[in-house]
């Protein structure tokens, strides 16, 4: 026993010393990149709100960082030129106090605001043009906003208040730029812009916050910016705290640990019901859902590329399936109630500016009559199984649709559609792919009939407008750039063209418009409904909080910082005593737990004793 | 083979690194060496089997990375040349065991870092972990199987075979999420006094203060790794025991007039422990690993967790990365079981 114990004991030594280098290795990279600038100062007297995140920051520079939880960090951090007004959602001044466009419409000159970087350097136009440039001229600076620049001839500071950009083509999305400016003085000295992780903390920036420490995975911790130059915010204190499992999330926020999350699904949402200190927020959401259908998939030198059902390329068949879909069952039965059934098209009801829908006799709603009728009339008989054939006889109506794997509300939207269009005559089966597999076949290689699919809409409506284009069907080789649909119809393409360059809102809301109808009539895409935004937070700890836009709006997940910019926390006292008990309380507890395991470990080895002694013979 | 030889228990330390051994013996050295050379070439087999494993995951990994991101075939072939995706095969192979071979496991496509300082920073929370977790479970493990063993067919043997194998069947997932529940968020008179996710809360304290900070965040994660875990330890050793019962040997030590405690101690359970090491030392190896679900449900920023978010992105580089890296931690400890099994008993030696 003692040599079998004193050669254990060798090895255990052998394997930890193997291990204690790795260890330190460990221990002095993490105190190398500590991101701890100030000491944790104590909680009392702040007015703290803890945002829950289930998705972790990737990366704290905005050249980099892809994810969305990250540009929601960077909005709150960094200003932009322009933001979306919180009531209207038009474009409004940020860093651009002003700006006139030339009558060629390839020229923009910006005013840029005489404010402060929250390290007291003053913001100049330098400041803009130096962030364009670098994500122009440097290609790994390009992963997170490379296409917002792809249109841009050149950009110039031509003092320190004005800039000026040249475009290639006219852009009327110029006041939606989704890139966060950053100071030059900073990230000049920071080394290659494309590598620098944007890691030397307090992070200068511009915006509402500043960001003073992130733990990887973990959180990110923002302070109030008392320079902002709308104003310094309410709160003192904003953490936006990681969760990998929603459901986890979820219970954060009824303990407490957590105050505000977003991005909820209906079930999660559902799980908040009956919370006296939760608000439930169902709010209009940004997403559009839709049926994308295969109408005769092309490549982009007009070569048809994949194995559609040929059905489908007719307009007629299209159609009758719109006919056939119950829009308002499968919002009250697949999302819960929790959506807008869609009478328009991709670009959902919150953007009243650029919201098309369908009325009088344009306008399709469930009618299995006469979708039968139209099929009818357009000679797919029905054979003695109920499944219609081609005219020409030769092959069935038995298309495929396809949904992502561990996807419940898709998998319900399959059984739906199934049964509506078993009346109509057309079997569908639900092919179910992972997501990279789904990617492929439905913008790719065109190997499906119907697919589900979605997009969330920004302010401006060009980047979901221009899914449809003829130049975004991939190349021969497979390559391509995210087509939606396949679609290309020179129609779309001139009114694609037309309001790209008109620069009055109106008149380009109504060509827009026009765009919508005719992928509502033609139907290469089918919008199911708007899902709502459902979001969650604590009364007790968030006093006030206004959405964007302001009627009935999002929170988190808005395209602006001012939802988290309107936040108000009750008074500091409570807030404090609150944050404050987790953390005395929690080494106390820690203490009481140590005892319990030592006293229960005493406990079995007297028992272990005394029974030894009972075994005796 | 080679004659037993009297090996002392400093030749346990030697063993576990051969390359410093000096002493002579040289039946121990040859066999480690044997040990080692398998080892290396199976790491080498995993290096290549992880870069055709992985390149035979459908879709184009530039695609799939920026899905829902509207880019020019442009931009796709920059991200492509980027990933090294514009090179031929045979190239990209040669590349990734060169590299691999420097310990360059590549940038990661998403994070735009080195995979191996990821993989570093990981580490640590990791070990924390599932190496308090394994403490935990093959203590408890033994100790309810060697005690099950002994009084087989009593009513501890069937309540703790019974239970274990109950925790061992119900899914990782679902039990953390339920602890959580009752734990965390505190159901009826239960309060809930543990923390919802991570390793540590935003306020947590410097210095000394952090340590119980930390353990009150373990609590949880850990109950729900060692719960799910440790029956293997129990029947592993139960069974092993069961079996040494029944020898001559045992009888002998009773007949002797050594008190029963005295019999399973010195006798019995010694023999009994090797099937188990073996286990123990094979699991080490999975310590590494992490414990995919757990880290999951209770966003524990350790390796599974990356790995997770890998396969979500999907991040190709920080896969192989990880699935490297543990693979390598399973074969060095396979390796220093089989080495630590011959030091330990004498009957391999000879075998």
């Amino acid at each position: 026993m003692t040599r079998l114990g004193g050669r254990l004991a060798a090895l255990g030594v052998a394997l930890v010393m193997a291990t204690l280098p790795a260890a330190q290795g460990q221990a002095q990279t993490q105190a190398t990149r500590a991101q701890t600038v100030q000491q944790k100062a104590p909680a009392a007297g702040k007015k703290i709100v803890r945002i829950g995140a289930t998705q972790a920051v990737d990366s704290m520079s905005p050249f980099l960082a892809v994810r969305l939880v990250s540009s929601s960090v960077h909005r709150w951090i960094y200003s932009y030129l322009t933001v979306p007004d919180p009531k209207t959602l038009e474009p409004s001044p940020e860093l651009a106090e002003s700006w006139e466009t030339s009558d060629d419409k390839l020229t923009w000159t910006f005013k840029i605001r005489d404010t402060k970087w929250s390290d007291g350097q003053p913001v100049t136009a330098q400041d803009v043009a130096w962030t364009f440039n670098t994500i122009m001229t440097n290609d790994a600076a390009k992963q997170g906003n490379g296409p917002a620049v792809e249109n841009f001839e050149s950009v110039t500071a031509t003092d320190d208040r004005t800039l000026v950009i040249k475009t290639k083509k006219p852009q009327a999305s110029m006041l939606d730029n989704p890139i966060p400016i950053v100071p030059k003085h900073v990230w000049e000295k920071a080394g290659d812009p494309g590598q620098f992780q944007n890691d030397q903390y307090p992070i200068v920036g511009s915006g509402p916050f500043i960001a003073v420490e992130h733990k990887k995975d973990a959180y990110v911790r923002l302070e109030a910016n008392p320079n902002y130059w709308r104003g310094k915010p309410k709160i003192d204190e904003l953490d936006v705290v990681f969760y990998e499992n929603p459901e986890a999330a979820i219970t954060g926020l009824k303990k407490g640990d957590i105050d505000l999350i977003g991005r909820l699904d209906a079930p999660q949402y559902e799980a908040l019901k009956g919370d006296p200190n939760i608000v439930q927020w169902n709010g209009n959401g940004r997403r559009a859902a839709y049926l994308q259908i295969n109408h005769g998939a092309t490549t982009i030198d007009d070569k048809p590329v994949g194995d559609g059902h040929p059905a489908l390329k007719d307009p007629k068949v299209r159609q009758a399936i719109h006919y056939a879909i119950d829009k308002q069952a499968l919002v009250d039965q697949v999302q819960n109630g929790l959506a807008v059934p869609a009478d328009g098209s991709i670009i959902p009801p919150m953007y009243k500016d650029f919201f098309w829908q369908a009325e009088g006799d344009e306008k399709v709603t469930f009618d299995v009559a006469k979708a039968n009728q139209i099929l009818d009339d357009a000679g797919y008989k029905k054979g003695s199984d109920g499944v219609r054939t081609m005219p020409d006889g030769k092959r069935k109506l038995e298309m495929r649709f396809s949904i992502h794997t561990d996807v419940p509300v898709e998998e319900k939207l399959a059984q739906y559609l199934t049964g509506w269009f078993k009346q109509i005559g057309i079997t569908l089966t639900t092919r179910k792919l992972d997501s990279t597999k789904f990617t492929e076949e439905t913008g790719f290689t065109g190997l499906f009939d119907i697919a589900i699919s979605g997009w969330s809409v920004n302010p401006d409506p060009e980047e979901i407008l221009a899914t449809h284009l003829c130049s975004r069907r991939p190349t021969a080789s497979g390559d391509g750039g995210g087509t939606e649909s396949f679609y290309c119809n020179p129609d779309y393409e001139k009114l694609y063209q037309e309001q790209l360059s008109e620069l009055d809102r109106a008149k380009r809301a109504e060509v827009i418009k026009k765009m919508e109808k005719q992928l509502y009539t033609d139907a290469p895409v089918i919008a199911l409904y708007y899902q709502n935004d459902l979001e969650g937070y604590r009364k007790d700890r968030i006093s006030n909080i206004t959405p964007m836009p302001e009627d009935k709006g999002l929170f988190y997940g808005a395209s602006g910082h001012w939802p988290i910019y309107s936040l108000d926390a009750p008074a500091p006292a409570a807030a404090g005593s609150a944050g404050d008990g987790g953390s005395s309380t929690g080494p106390i507890i820690g203490g009481v737990v140590a005892v319990v395991v030592i006293g229960a470990l005493g406990f079995f080895l007297a028992r272990r004793r005394r029974s030894v002694t009972d075994d005796r013979e | 083979m080679t004659a037993p030889l009297d090996t002392e228990p400093a030749a346990a330390t030697a063993a576990a690194g051969p390359a410093m051994e000096r002493s002579a013996h040289r039946g121990v050295l040859r066999y480690a060496l044997t040990k080692l050379g398998g080892a290396l070439l199976s790491i080498g087999m995993v290096i290549v089997a992880t870069f055709f494993l992985f390149r035979l995951i459908p879709g184009d990994p530039a695609i799939a990375y920026t899905r829902d991101v509207p880019l020019s075939p442009d931009q796709l072939d920059l991200l492509r040349r980027q990933m090294g995706l514009d090179k031929p095969l045979m190239q990209q192979f040669l590349d990734f065991v060169l590299r691999t071979l420097r310990l360059d496991f590549g940038t990661s496509y998403e994070y735009r870092r080195p995979v191996l300082d990821l993989i570093g920073e990981r580490l640590g929370p990791t070990l924390v972990l599932v190496g308090t977790g394994l403490v935990i479970s093959v203590s408890l493990g033994l100790w309810q199987g060697t005690r099950a063993a002994w009084k087989h067919g009593s009513r501890f043997d069937r309540m703790s075979t019974g239970v274990s194998l109950v925790l061992w069947s119900v899914p990782t997932f679902w039990l953390g999420l339920l602890l959580l529940m009752v734990f965390a968020a505190g159901i009826g008179p239960i309060p809930g006094i543990f923390p919802t996710r991570g390793m540590e809360g935003v306020d947590a304290p410097d210095g000394l203060a952090y340590i119980p900070h930390v353990a009150m965040h373990l609590v949880l994660p850990c109950l729900t790794l060692v719960a799910v875990v440790y029956a293997q330890y129990l029947l592993v050793m139960r069974s092993s025991l069961l079996d040494e019962i029944g020898q001559d040997y045992v009888t002998t030590a009773r007949a002797k007039g050594l008190r029963d405690d005295q019999v399973r101690r010195r006798h019995a359970v010694p023999n009994a422990l090797l099937p188990t090491i073996t286990l123990v030392f094979i699991n080490i190896g999975f310590v590494v690993g992490g414990a995919v679900s757990v880290e999951t449900v209770y966003s524990w920023p350790g390796l599974g967790l990356l790995f997770y978010e890998a396969i979500k992105g999907p991040d190709f580089a920080v896969m192989q990365g990880t699935f490297i890296v543990v693979c390598t931690a399973v074969i060095i400890m396979n390796t220093l079981a089989d080495v630590a099994y011959r030091v330990l008993d004498p009957r391999v030696r000879s075998a």
